[in-house]
């Protein structure tokens, strides 16, 4: 016989509706995909209910536009949650580092790309410390990043005051321009997280997190240095937070001491429903995007509807708990 | 109280931990258990306790079966047992250890502090202890006096049957004194006592009658005058090897020299290793092997000593540098610190050496994967999908995983430290194959394992450990269990 049929054993062994549940779970596993198709059909449904409202132009870059500031946060907040830490200060990061840079061109003259290099190195500073404490000292993640959000929360009152106006035109200029008809943050936020999904997938240095966050002790043997690595990811966070706060006082044309106020635990959240787990070693860079725009379209569509406000927190906090039930639910499935 | 097991068996995927186990304690008895590391000691105490259940065969206790659901349950049928591993939380008191869960308490529900502190000095009194306080936080004691608090925590319950882990493994001559006498207070008022030890002279010290296991397996109950410690021995060891003789590929060329090696529990280590040569480590858990290992990976701090690979001395303070030079660890605890559970086979595969994976200026998922599918055919691991995560995977299958990491990372030196530990005979054969292949390339080969007929077919060379240091050196070809055996315990 010439045609012969070559079969995969593999493929034999177990009944079939077996394996396509399971490819069925493992693909609802993956919140990029799951999320994905669940902000296509909210934006759907939106659209068909909201017709005037929803699928406009002005409203859905508007949306882009608010949740800009909080995904390039949530990048960095994505890598150290892929590692296994995190970071609470990120929220005063974005004030201090707005307000440090605001306060160098307005009182001091400082021209604007040395006020924003300063603005930035603090941001430098800031997450050398919290990594070296972190990742050489043994302190807790938690601790030491909550101690720096009261630290920083204070210094950016100390360098914003009750706030900086007339900020230069040129400075002002970054965040309030716009291309294609977009607001440029909007356009940071996707360079952002194009260029860090790319660095994540596809160089050695970034993949390392993913094993870090997966079993620290086995990395190590396998001459991965943990420590240096954490240390890394904490200023990439904090220096990521500082862009965000530079770009959202520019926008603002303003600097004020209580800008960032609770994103944090915004960009935890966002993470955390774009598929990261508190115990590392999962989670893509782009599901940080995907969770923020989930939020965002959420938000939006409560606005539009003429829900109250804190109708929006309570609806968020139980659509979190649900998608990590969820995750626990299919996860005991299919470990089952 | 009268302790009966029949028929006992325990499986774990993959392994056969206890084998149709019989085993007979006598009111006022102290009855020994022996067996070399992996014998089943330990899950058969855990039975004991509650914190495993068995699969098959029945416990009696005073002619009645019972069936001990957890911990809890056992302490109430009058079991106590003194773990190798402590459960002392060291942030709280003596007393409060002691009397955990079970503090004296008054009649609104409130601790009474005083008479918590009061029985606990009365107990620490009648086991001779006055030396510790019972208000000390348990972290100040040395490790000795751990022990001996835990001891008091088991006694505490007034317990029939006390069962003891290896208890004088850290604890000091005086203090291993004062055990014994407690134990013989323990027997003369009737209660029984299961011992569990390496060392010869403590089993005939202090017990009655002694069981022997091996592999999972009965080997038989013998009263204590009955025996002398080579009959002991040979019990312990006696079996047929499973892994045969091969042609050695050792040649005379120097790989690796260590010169007065000493760091973590163990000191003054010198040995060399040759290309093409299986060198293996024997000695008891917690004769220092790992530690050198992770040593020399530079996974642990070096105190002195120096070691030189390939003619060049090597200066490491982190695995990476190790790998580098051309090392290669695999680890002890292939759950814990060799695999990333949540991560697929590729992902495992390439996690000492990346750049495998890296053809051009960046990482490619796809030229992982084929790696992944080559090594998967090479050391036949048993998976449909490379993109699977390890954690379905058998013990054998994970092993292999780990080894595909080194065989990809290509080190001039290989450290595989208890290479076959829980993992089927078909397996242990493929991984002896490969390790004789790695020899036949030239590599060397340093092989940590407690199965001795392991080392004694594979070795070109063995060396033996005890107590952190180097009791002899023994050629692979004609050396018996006894003779090893007889370097390795004391």
């Amino acid at each position: 016989m010439e045609t012969q049929t070559y079969t995969n054993p593999a493929k034999l062994t177990g009944p079939q509706p077996e394996k396509s549940r399971l490819r069925m779970d493992k693909l609802l596993q993956d919140r990029v995909y799951s999320l994905s198709i669940t902000i296509v059909v909210i934006c759907i449904v939106a659209s068909v209910v909201f017709p005037q409202n929803f699928p406009t132009f002005e409203n859905l870059s508007q949306l882009l536009l608010n949740l800009s500031i909080d995904t390039i946060v949530a990048v960095g907040m994505m890598l150290l949650l892929i590692s296994g830490m995190f970071d609470l200060s990120v929220g005063s990061m974005v004030a201090f580092a707005g307000g440090l840079t605001a306060n160098l061109m307005y009182f001091h003259g400082f021209p604007v790309p040395l006020a924003i290099t300063i603005g930035l190195l603090s941001a430098l500073l800031v997450g050398w410390v919290n990594g070296y404490l972190i990742a050489y000292q043994g302190i807790n993640p938690m601790i030491q990043t909550l101690a720096m959000l009261g630290i920083l929360r204070g210094g950016a009152l100390l360098v914003a005051g009750a706030g900086i106006q007339n900020l230069p035109y040129w400075f002002n200029a970054i965040g309030q321009s716009r291309l294609l008809g977009i607001q440029m943050p909007v356009w940071y936020m996707l360079l952002t997280v194009a260029v860090f999904s790319f660095l994540v997938n596809r160089t050695i240095f970034f993949r390392r997190y993913y094993y870090i966050g997966g079993n620290a002790k086995a990395a190590e043997l396998s001459g991965i240095e943990v420590k240096k690595m954490k240390q890394f990811a904490f200023i990439l966070s904090a220096v990521l937070a500082a862009v965000a706060g530079i770009l959202l006082t520019s926008r603002l044309g303003a600097a004020m001491s209580t800008l960032g106020r609770g994103l944090e635990l915004r960009v935890i959240t966002a993470a955390i429903l774009g598929g990261a787990s508190l115990t590392g070693g999962v989670g893509k860079i782009v599901g940080a995007l995907l969770g923020a725009l989930f939020m965002g379209i959420v938000a939006n569509i409560m606005i539009i509807a003429r829900i109250s406000g804190l109708w929006q927190e309570i609806i968020l906090g139980l659509i979190l708990i649900s998608a990590v039930w969820l995750d626990l639910y299919l996860i005991r499935r299919s470990r089952a | 109280m009268h302790l009966q097991l029949a028929g006992i068996s325990k499986f774990f995927p993959g392994v056969k931990a206890l084998d149709n186990i019989r085993f007979d304690l006598l009111p006022g008895e102290v009855h020994a258990i022996c067996g070399e590391n992996g014998a089943g000691k330990s899950t058969l105490m855990n039975i004991l306790a509650g914190n495993l259940q068995p699969d098959k065969g029945q416990i009696l206790l005073n002619e009645q079966p019972v069936r001990i659901a957890n911990p809890v349950h056992a302490a109430s049928l009058g079991i106590a047992i003194v773990y190798q591993q402590l459960s002392l939380v060291d942030t709280l008191s003596v007393a409060e250890n002691i009397f955990a869960n079970t503090q004296p308490r008054n009649h609104w529900g409130i601790i009474d502090r005083a008479a918590l502190l009061g029985q606990t000095r009365q107990l620490l009194e009648n086991l001779q202890l006055q030396s510790i306080q019972p208000q000390i936080l348990v972290g100040d004691l040395s490790q000795g006096q751990k022990q001996m608090v835990e001891v008091a925590k088991a006694l505490s319950k007034h317990p029939a049957i006390l069962i003891l882990d290896e208890p004088t493994a850290s604890i000091t001559e005086r203090e291993a004194g004062t055990l014994f006498a407690i134990i013989r207070q323990l027997k003369d008022s009737g209660k029984s006592v299961i011992y569990i030890s390496h060392r010869m002279q403590e089993i005939f010290g202090i017990a009655d009658r002694i069981t022997v296991l091996k592999d999972g397996q009965y080997q038989g109950t013998q009263a204590i005058a009955e025996v002398t410690p080579t009959d002991l021995i040979r019990m312990m060891v006696g079996r047929d090897l499973e892994a045969s003789d091969g042609p050695s590929a050792a040649t005379r060329e120097e790989l690796l020299r260590v010169k007065d090696l000493s760091g973590n529990g163990f000191s003054q280590i010198t040995f060399t290793l040759h290309r093409g040569e299986i060198l293996g480590m024997a000695g008891l858990v917690g004769a220092g092997r790992t530690e050198i290992a992770q040593t020399l990976f530079g996974y642990l701090p070096r105190r002195s000593g120096e070691v030189w690979l390939k003619g060049r001395l090597l200066r490491v303070s982190h695995p990476r540098e190790a790998i580098r030079a051309g090392l290669g660890y695999l680890p002890e605890d292939r759950k814990s610190q060799g695999l990333f559970m949540d991560k697929s086979l590729t992902d495992n595969i390439i996690a000492a050496n990346f750049r495998a994976a890296r053809p051009g200026n960046w990482f490619d998922s796809s030229v992982a994967r084929e790696l992944a599918q080559s090594y998967r055919e090479k050391l036949r691991i048993v998976t449909p999908d490379v993109e699977q995560d390890v954690l379905h995977l058998s013990g054998g299958n994970q092993q292999k995983v780990v080894l595909a990491r080194w065989l990809l990372a290509d080190p001039d030196v290989l450290i595989v430290d208890e290479p076959t530990h829980g993992i089927d005979v078909g397996a242990k054969a493929e991984i002896y194959r490969l390790l004789r292949q790695l020899a036949a390339q030239g590599k060397g080969i340093i092989l940590i394992s407690s199965e001795l007929p392991e080392v004694l077919a594979l070795a070109d060379r063995i060396l033996v450990l005890r107590e952190g240091t180097l009791a002899g050196e023994l050629p692979g070809r004609g050396t018996t269990e006894e003779e090893v055996m007889a370097l390795a315990a004391c």
